[in-house]
Order: structure tokens, then sequence, then C-alpha cells
């Protein structure tokens, strides 16, 4: 690390806190085509700037529907895509830079639950197998039989009984599946757990389930949580912090709480108003805000503000053509914690802004296949965003 | 949206669909055969919106199928009644059910992109319908097939007519089959987890679509689904499936409110809320793999809050009172 580096870090308070620190990380695509030669003619703009910090301990949520990135970024924390910019500090750390055997060893302190656990356990390994193999590879123990204790006391942890070790995934229920690939990620004492989606295969009555065991786990344990999953409800639930993902971007970060009493952004509002919650008074008598169109194709996303195509806030300035940062804005009951992208926060709180009806944007998915709009071949120079500047 | 139905609305007391103790039992090789849908009745009235509801497994999907007599025709068999205006769907032949599909009876699935033909225009699939039950000429029906698209909100219809299903997203794939299966204006719409496979952005848009549709239609639907939130906004009625038999009915408002059945209550207490803070969530333990057969004992039992003895040992019977059925042997005293 460079003393610049270690002078900036120094500068930036609390920062014995912050366990995980992202900065400016962006993750391109290629897209191409051809047979002899691969030629690249676009790119598909997965993360394009993303900055955030996890603190120790916390459990940190990454919404955002399906495409906006969030697994994507996720994936590029632990290093699993190799991110075209930016850094990933881990403890002082840059996992972006690392290879090789540094990079196995550092895997110890972060690992990964799947979405779904079936496809994520080899099916012709014992569960005695699957957990001891991380623990062989990071020296925790040599064989099995060494590693008894620590198997005992893993199961136990997730709530499995001894005899699960010798039987194989397809033996179990889905809720007890994921309880392995928590067991797993817990056999090499992770400093962080990546959840991508750890719930959403799961039938309701059993989700709750593994919501309170990733609750308990961090109690005893000490661990820190990112935690992304498309499902609001389930995210407020167990997170601290939450981040909204649009296209690539954070669009609104806060704690959980005040994320849902008081959202800023206009696609968190929307979003919020689109979970439908079961309790038929409140169903029946809250506003929605309802969103036209679809999500925008990532390989060309809109200039300026990424929601503007569907924002019903949209302003005749700057939403088109200025990029909003994330910022922290200055309204009553709002604390420092609370950073959004948008221009127009501190209107649109205050009702000086209300919104307007929005023609819906067909969108066409084939574009991610390769069918670019001519745009994606445009050859200008990189701008100093990663982007093409027209 | 101006939805004209040619046909003058039903006595909207009389049901437009009965379902009589529905039995669909599936064979399996060297073992036990599987009921999956054990003695299902229920009623829906037109224009009237009813909710199955249940975890997977429960037997909701196969109830619907069987409806629309879309099962396998091997391997498994159907016993009750399917009561339609009159007839019984169980009784028709392939020829007479295929003039009733798509005409008086439509269904939308899980999965637009495995429903949709993948190599036929969306358009094309539109007209299909209106050329087999209006007997309209292709050539008639495309600019219909056009105006349906725009009624379920697909914007430039002229354009998108000529669109395969893989040139469209998932919300307007979902809309494209909301669209075929109103082509006809179908007394009744069966909906198979319509929105499962979308984002909530969209879900929301989908379900603000069936609603408005309902409305103003007429169209009784039946909604499948395993989320309470989107039955809690659009279902009048609302059946929760346990093990392939209904445990509890009741009204929107009061089922939610004061819910009798342990798994209802269960799976309420199980689902964190985005409108609440986060206390701890009660989970139902086990899964469905530890059901007790029906036959002599209550399928939920060994997952319940507060079995008694009885609950392992009789069958509890589905017993009416006023707009709620209940089946329980030791139902929930204490209101939400």
């Amino acid at each position: 690390m460079s003393m610049v580096d270690d002078a900036r870090l120094d500068s930036q308070a609390s920062d014995a806190d912050v366990l995980l620190r992202v900065e400016g990380i962006k993750v391109h695509f290629p897209i191409k085509r051809g047979i002899f030669f691969d030629k690249t003619i676009g790119h598909v703009y997965a993360v394009d700037g993303v900055d955030l910090q996890i603190r120790r301990g916390e459990t940190y949520g990454l919404v955002g529907e399906s495409g906006c990135g969030k697994s994507t970024l996720g994936r590029a924390i632990l290093n699993l895509e190799h991110p075209t910019e930016g850094h990933v500090r881990f403890d002082g750390v840059d996992i972006a830079s690392l290879k090789g055997e540094d990079l196995r060893r550092k895997r110890q302190d972060l690992q990964m639950v799947f979405q779904d656990p079936l496809s994520s356990l080899d099916p012709r390994q014992s569960v005695e197998s699957i957990l001891v193999e991380g623990m062989k590879a990071h020296g925790i123990a040599k064989d099995a039989k060494e590693a008894r204790p620590r198997l005992r006391e893993l199961l136990q942890a997730v709530g499995l009984p001894i005899q699960a070790l010798s039987k194989y995934p397809h033996e179990f229920s889905g809720g007890q599946r994921q309880r392995i690939g928590i067991a797993r990620a817990l056999s090499v004492n992770p400093k962080l757990i990546v959840a991508d989606e750890p719930v959403s295969a799961l039938d309701v009555s059993v989700q709750a389930q593994v919501i309170n065991l990733l609750a308990d786990l961090q109690e005893e344990f000490g661990l820190t949580y990112l935690v992304i999953a498309h499902d609001l409800a389930v995210v407020r639930h167990i997170s601290d912090r939450i981040g909204v993902m649009y296209l690539g971007a954070i669009a609104e970060e806060a704690p959980a709480a005040e994320l849902y009493e008081t959202p800023l952004h206009p696609y968190t509002r929307a979003l919020l108003s689109a979970v439908p919650i079961p309790d038929p008074v409140v169903e029946d008598t809250r506003e929605q805000i309802l969103l036209t169109g679809d999500l925008p194709s990532p390989s060309a996303p809109p200039a300026g503000c990424r929601f503007h195509t569907r924002c019903p806030w949209r302003q005749p300035t700057r939403c088109e053509d200025e990029r909003p940062a994330l910022r922290v804005v200055e309204i009553d009951g709002v604390t420092a914690e609370h950073k959004v992208a948008c221009h127009w926060a501190e209107q649109i709180h205050s009702g000086e802004l209300q919104p307007h009806a929005v023609e819906p944007v067909a969108v066409d998915p084939s574009a991610l296949s390769g069918n670019v709009e001519p745009v994606a071949i445009d050859a200008s120079p990189l701008g100093p965003d990663g982007r093409r500047t027209p | 949206m101006a939805y004209s139905s040619t046909r003058p609305v039903a006595d909207r007391d009389r049901p437009l669909l009965s379902v009589e103790d529905l039995t669909v039992t599936f064979g399996r090789q060297g073992e036990e055969p599987f009921r999956a849908v054990d003695g299902v009745s229920f009623t829906v009235r037109p224009g009237q919106t009813v909710g199955l509801v249940g975890e997977s497994g429960c037997g909701k999907s196969v109830t619907s199928l069987a409806i629309m007599g879309l099962l396998p025709k091997r391997g498994n068999t159907v016993g009750g009644r399917v009561d339609f205006e009159g007839t019984d769907l169980l009784s028709l032949g392939d020829a007479e059910l295929r003039n009733r599909r798509g005409k008086d009876l439509a269904m939308v699935f899980q999965d637009p992109l495995s429903s949709l033909n993948p190599v036929v225009p969306v358009g094309l699939q539109v007209t299909e319908v209106l050329e087999r039950h209006r007997g309209m000429s292709r050539k008639a029906a495309m600019p219909v097939a056009a105006d349906l698209l725009s009624r379920v909100g697909i914007p430039d219809p002229n354009r998108r007519v000529k669109d395969y299903p893989h040139q469209m997203s998932g919300g307007m794939r979902q809309r494209a089959l909301v669209a075929i299966a109103l082509a006809c204006a179908p007394r009744l719409l069966i909906a198979d987890e319509p929105t499962t496979a979308l984002d909530v952005t969209i879900q929301a848009q989908i379900l603000a679509l069936l609603k408005e549709l309902v409305e103003e239609t007429g169209t009784a639907l039946i909604m499948i689904t395993h989320d309470l939130g989107v039955v809690a906004g659009l279902c009048d009625e609302v059946n929760v499936l346990y093990g392939g038999r209904i445990v509890e009915r009741g009204p929107r408002h009061p089922i939610f409110r004061e819910p009798r059945h342990p798994y209802t209550n269960g799976l309420l207490d199980s689902i964190p809320r985005l409108d609440t803070v986060g206390e701890r969530l009660t989970p139902i333990p086990g899964s469905v793999a530890d059901n007790l057969p029906w036959d002599h004992a209550c399928a939920f039992a060994p997952r319940c809050s507060q079995p008694v003895e009885i609950c392992t040992q009789t069958t509890p019977d589905l017993v009416t009172n006023g707009d709620r059925a209940l089946r329980c042997h030791n139902p929930v005293e204490v209101p939400r």
C-alpha cells in the first residue's frame, strides 16, 4: 500500500471499525462478436462506480431488482469477478490486487453463501467431506478425524443433527441444505460472509428459520454480513444499513429504519410502495407509485441519472445530462449516514416537486445478448467516468 | 381501459365455478400413489377474486391444472366435480374442452418465457386464440391483437406484434400472456403465480393490471400464490391449502385479522413485514416433508405450535361457519 493511501485511510474517521471498504469499483463485461476474431463491440456496465463501507459486526443489505448488478458487486468484492477498476480493501488489504496463493489464503476471511443450496453443494460429497474440504485447504485441520470436534460444533451451531455428517445433499430439505451451505462458510472462521439471496429459494415458512439462524450466528461468532437480496422485507428485517442499487450504482444508502421511514430517492420510494404487505388494511389504504416500463439495458445505460427514463419526478434540467453523486442531504430528521444520488432529493422530500406521468419506454432485452444498438460501437474516447462521451 | 364484454353479466350470486371434492392422485412406480389434491371444494362467483395460498407441494397448482383439464393423460386419476356454468368440466372430452379453454376459461402461468412459443411472433400467438374461438381471419384479428396488447400496457403495440418472445422483457411477456388469456373475454381467469418470476416494481404493474381488468370486465379470477402480500391486496376470498387440503377459508379482512388455523397464523408470524420494525421472526418448525397422512391425523400436526392429542389420531373436518371455514382440532383463539 502506498503512503498516499495510508494517509488517506488515517484521515477517515472510525477506520478501525470499517472491515470492508469498496472504492469506485467497476465491473464491465465485454460483449464480443465474430467467429474468428473476438471483436469487442460494447460493454455491459454491470457495476459502474460503487463506493461502500461495511463496519465490523454489522449487516449491510444490498437490494435491487434483477440486473441491477448487486450479485456482480458481491462477487467482485470476493474477487470472484475481477473488477475492471477500483479497490476493495478488506482489513487494509486490497483484495482486488491479490493473486494466486495470497488470494487463496485471504479467502479464509471472506466466505459466501449462495442462493441455491442444491446446486452449490457437490451432490457426490458427503456433508462431512464438504465441511472438511475448506478446513484442510486453510490448514485448520489435517483430516476428518482431527476436524471432528469442530464439525460437531458447526453442526450444532446451524441446527443439524450429528448424523448429518455421513449424508449427502439430496437427503436434506431445502432449508437444511441452506444450513449446510452456511456451515461450510463458517467452517474456516471467516470475518465476512457474503450471502447472495440466502433465503429466496426457500419456502416462506422455512425462510424465517434461516433468517433467525443468520442472526444467531452473527451474535455468536461476531460475523459481518453483506446480504444481497431482492426481497425488501427480508433485507429490512436483517440489515443495519441498506444500499439500494439501480443499474450498477447505489441510488440510496441509509440505516435500515431510516430508509423505510424517509426514502429520499424516487426509485426507493417506488420500490418500497411496490412491495405487497400481508395486511389488507394497509394494502387498501396505502398509495402506490407504479413505475412504467422496464429496467434499461445495462449495456447502454441512460446518460445522466440512470433512473431518469422511469422517474416520475424527472426534471427538465440536470436529470438527463448530469450523473448525480451519492451525497448527504440536509433535511430535518435525516442523519449524515443517509446518502442519496438524486439532484432533487430535497425538493421532492418537501413536496415542492410533484410526480408526473411517465411514458413507458420499450426495452429490448436482446440488446443484452449481443444485439446492441450502434451506440455501443462508438469509438469516441472513454470519459473520466469510464464511459464513452457521445 | 374500456373493456366491453359482449355477454350480459351473469347473476353475481350464482357461482360461476364450483369445485366439489376435487381429488388428484398420482401413481408412483413401486410406491403408494400420492394424493396431491385431496377433496378440495370451493366456489367462484362472477367477478370474484379467489385466492389459493400455500407453500410448494400443497396442491395449489395441481388444482388449477385439474380445473383446466391440463393434467397429463396418464399416471393420474382425477375425482370429484368441476361445475362451470352447469357443465362438469371433468366429464368433457378433449374436443369440447378445447372449445372452452381460451374462450370461457383461460390461464396465465408463472413463467412467461416457457409458456409462450419461442418461434412464433407474439402477435400471432394472440391472433391464434381469436382465429380459433371467434372464427376471425388472421388479417382481421391482427388489429384486434395489437389493441389487446396496448390494453395490457405494451407500448408501441403495432410494432410489438411482430416481436418474438425473446425480444420482450419478463414483464412485457407476462403482459402478452395476460393479453392472450383475455382475448376472448373469458368468464374465468386462473393466474398461477403470475408474478413470482418478476421484480417487485413489475409485479406491482401486473397486479394493478389484473385488478383493473377484473373490475372492468367482471371476469372471475382464481389467484394462486405463495405470497400472502399479493393475496392481501387482491383477493375477495382466501383459501389456505396445506398438504392437498383446504385448512382455512375466509374473506380477506377477517382471515388476516383473525386467522384461526395455526398454519395460517404461523405463516403470518414467519414472514418479515416491510412496515414493521424487525422483531425476531417465529418460524414454523420443520418442513413439508414432515407431514402426517391425512387419513388418520392432521397433516400439519408435527409442525403445529399447539397440537393436542387428538391431532395425531383423527382427521379434522372442514367445518363451515358463515363465510369462514376451518379444519382444525385446536384452533387459535386469540385475535392477532
